[in-house]
């Protein structure tokens, strides 16, 4: 061939990678938060919908990068075994930390403040077993590891606050949905108490505004909100198999408030009747409004 | 070297006691997985004196068979060879130089007065043994006092190391402090009331083997003097040859105090069979084997003493019962039970203080009374929910205690089983008396029917504006009085929300409701 061949075969060559290169570039940025808010993932396999539900969202290494150390904080509140709905489904909680490591993550941990006892807890809910299996680093919360943390907040100034959530590259925050006496419903938001020191009874005297404040200072990587079996009664601890009901679903996304208020349609009412959810729309931690997100529904 | 076997003994019995007391304590699961009271259950003193109070034997005490039937036939090799708290002693011992006099002889027959005290009160139905009793007593004070205090300190040490922040010193600290996390230390530190003094005492009766070796063994033991009674007629015995040039080593280095003189005459019930004197005398004369040689002498008990020991224990009992509690139809608010308790009277007669509930209790709950169960129910535990809930699905206590004085529940039992119901103060609740958010009592109540609901209540704030509150009521009926209500109640010093013993399963009288 000659020079002037060679180089329109190197021109084309190189610019057909350069595209191919772009192309895939765009893709990754564009299609992930640029298109889809939420998703939401409909099955019979919590692990199978979980890991639907974040391709959905452009894929966990959209999420997580190579060498971080994540925190995946699930519900492991309550002494309660996993049918009973009153902790995140362990299938879940295991996905997500096989999928962190997927992505290249150095260090997976697995911990909550719980309010029963914490061996009773991590067992009976089967988390502690799942998530070791899938390789977590899981652990009991040691109390010298809550640090007064300053949150300047609407109502909450400072709380201690467990530092080794806080000093994570990322933080998968993996609640359950559940009725709550003073909260009416438990998802996300309320999730963060779990990495919460002190006593932490005393933010009842005003929930609403001090789950926005703990939300505000957290700011979460993902929210994979777990709806397979949730508590339709009696929650957030439950006790009985009638109050349940098994939507299997999951629902992931970065907007700590729509998620929340997306949830409220399981239990047949508004992100507005729920104060957190008002309140963080108000103060701009997310928006409750969901005509205006890019919602995607999966069914597997 | 027979010695070095016995100690061989000692040591690996007394490893397996610690291994097991530690491994009492929830791993999360619903059974222990541990025989825990294995020692306890070998304990004859125990079981008959369980037997004689309550008429009932648990079935875990026919392993106590097995320990008299091989004292009656090789002696109290169980003190020498077995016994932890002997060991104990044993080790603290040899921080004491050997004494070149002779032990006291009268001090011996002081055990024998305490065992039959003890045996006339449970006769009697009085079940004081428990108190006295050396595996009890152990397990008691390393649970109360001596355990918490060397966690206490374990913990300090290490927070303190891990307080500085020195990067790579933190790192080395902390890789010991998980290791001993994971092999000596409890789960989370425990507290206990009167743990300074049942510390204290236990460390005075450790501390008396620097006044003479054994001291406790010797002269106060009540299982050693019912081992003693039982070995009258061992066939293991101590053999003295025609080598025997009375020089007295073996009289001044005995441990049991049984070598009485120069002539070597042996009181076989208070041999220890330590085979000290075996190993050192300096002519080997000594030896202990089988033989139907009655080269014994018996222990001389003035049989006086004996009979004001009999009268003593039984006069105890009327005088540990004429407090009005249980007797009178009178029932103390705050003796809140372990869930699977039997009616306080018969839980009276067979609670023998052994502390295991106390060590495995999930939350630290359960607590040593002091006068609160009476006299007669000293260290018998009780839940203090200020410290510790029952946990609802937990039925550990039943699970380690020996003598069925709290019964082994099924989850299904333990779940519908009461210990007494919750009462709200609406004087000092939030949500009642000064229009404040709460129902913290509401969320962590565990059973499924809730026994807590609310109610919402139009009321006025300090200003004038109608607010809606949600106030918490108690359901009697569902009620099972865990606890878990009053540990979590915002009103920290003096929780508005609190359990008293009304209403508990295991009383017939003890109740407000009809049905």
């Amino acid at each position: 061939m000659n020079r002037r061949d060679f180089l329109k075969i190197s021109l084309f060559t190189g610019l057909g990678v350069l595209m191919t290169g772009t192309l895939d570039f765009l893709a990754n940025n564009l299609t992930a938060s640029n298109l889809i808010d939420i998703a939401v993932a409909q099955g019979k396999t919590p692990s199978t919908i979980t890991a639907a539900a974040i391709d959905a969202l452009g894929g966990i290494g959209h999420f997580i990068s190579k060498n971080d150390v994540v925190v995946v904080k699930p519900n492991i509140g309550w002494d309660r075994r996993p049918e009973y709905a009153a902790n995140t489904n362990p299938e879940v909680v295991a996905t997500l930390v096989t999928l962190c490591y997927e992505a290249g993550a150095k260090k997976v941990k697995v911990f909550d403040h719980t309010v029963n006892d914490p061996r009773r807890c991590y067992t009976q809910s089967g988390i502690a077993e799942a998530a070791e299996a899938a390789g977590a680093n899981v652990h009991y919360i040691d109390k010298r590891k809550f640090k007064k943390v300053k949150i300047d907040g609407r109502v909450l100034k400072e709380w201690p606050l467990y530092t080794e959530a806080l000093e994570a590259d990322k933080i998968i925050n993996a609640p359950i949905a559940k009725t709550h006496g003073l909260a009416t419903l438990t998802m996300g938001m309320k999730n963060w108490m779990g990495i919460m020191g002190g006593w932490r009874g005393r933010i009842h005297q005003r929930l609403d505004e001090s789950l926005v404040d703990i939300a505000t200072a957290v700011k979460p990587t993902l929210v994979v909100l777990d709806a397979v079996r949730v508590l339709s009664a009696n929650g957030p601890q439950g006790g009985r198999l009638q109050d349940v009901k098994r939507l299997n679903t999951v629902v992931a996304g970065t907007d700590q408030v729509a998620i929340d208020a997306l949830g409220a349609a399981f239990f047949g009412i508004e992100g507005r009747d729920l104060g957190y959810v008002r309140i963080g729309h108000e103060t701009g931690l997310g928006t409750m409004d969901l005509s205006r997100l890019r919602i995607k529904k999966i069914k597997i | 070297m027979i010695r070095n076997l016995r100690r061989t003994s000692q040591g690996l019995f007394l490893l397996i006691f610690l291994f097991l007391f530690i491994q009492t304590e929830s791993k999360g699961a619903d059974e222990l997985g541990y025989p825990v009271r294995i020692f306890l259950e070998c304990d004859p003193l125990l079981a008959l004196s369980t037997f004689l109070s309550s008429h009932r034997i648990a079935n875990g005490f026919l392993l106590s068979v097995i320990l008299v039937v091989v004292t009656i036939a090789l002696g109290r090799v169980f003190c020498g060879w077995i016994c932890p708290f002997g060991t104990l002693h044993t080790m603290t011992g040899t921080l004491k130089k050997p004494s070149k006099k002779r032990s006291h002889t009268n001090w011996h027959k002081i055990k024998y007065y305490i065992l039959f005290f003890v045996l006339s009160s449970s006769v009697f139905t009085a079940q004081l043994s428990g108190i006295v009793d050396p595996l009890s007593l152990l397990i008691r004070s390393l649970t109360l006092g001596i355990y918490p205090a060397v966690n206490y300190l374990t913990r300090a040490l290490f927070d303190t190391v891990y307080a500085t922040g020195i990067p790579g010193i933190v790192e080395v600290s902390e890789f010991f402090f998980t290791l001993a996390k994971k092999s000596i230390l409890s789960f989370h530190q425990t507290y206990y009331v009167q743990a300074a003094g049942i510390g204290l005492l236990f460390i005075i009766l450790l501390s008396l083997n620097f006044y003479e070796r054994r001291f406790w063994c010797k002269y106060l033991c009540p299982l050693g003097a019912f081992l003693g009674i039982l070995s009258r007629f061992a066939v293991l015995k101590r053999s003295v040859s025609e080598g025997c040039t009375s020089c007295g080593v073996c009289e001044r280095i005995c441990t049991g105090g049984a070598v009485v003189d120069e002539s070597g005459t042996w009181k076989i019930s208070e041999c220890l069979y330590c085979m000290d004197c075996d190993d050192l005398c300096p002519h080997r004369a000594i030896r202990f084997g089988f033989t139907t040689n009655m080269g014994a002498v018996p222990m001389n008990l003035e049989r006086r003493h004996l009979i004001a020991s009999v009268f003593a224990g039984a006069l105890a009992v009327p005088l540990l019962r004429i407090p009005p509690l249980s007797r009178t139809g009178v029932f103390t608010p705050t003796l809140i039970r372990p869930p699977g308790a039997l009616e306080e009277r018969e839980f009276i007669t067979r609670c023998i203080r052994c502390g295991e509930c106390m060590k495995v209790c999930i939350t630290n709950g359960l607590q040593p009374t002091l006068f609160e169960a009476g006299l007669e129910g000293v260290w018998s535990p009780v839940l203090v929910p200020t410290i510790g809930y029952c946990e609802y699905h937990c039925t550990l206590c039943g699970q380690v205690c020996p003598t069925g004085a709290i019964q082994k529940l099924t989850l299904p039992q333990k779940e519908t089983t009461k210990i007494g119901v919750a009462i709200i103060d609406t004087s000092r609740c939030l949500t009642y008396a000064y229009a404040t958010p709460c129902i913290v009592c509401e969320e962590v109540c565990p059973t499924p029917e809730k026994a807590i609901w609310f109610e919402r209540v139009k009321t006025t704030d300090r200003e004038g504006n109608t607010i809606v509150m949600k106030q918490p009521h108690v359901d009697l009926h569902r009620c099972i009085g865990c606890g878990t209500c009053e540990t979590h109640c915002p009103v920290k010093s003096k929780p508005a929300i609190y359990v008293i013993s009304t209403g508990e399963t295991r009383s017939q009288d003890n109740r407000a409701l009809f049905s």
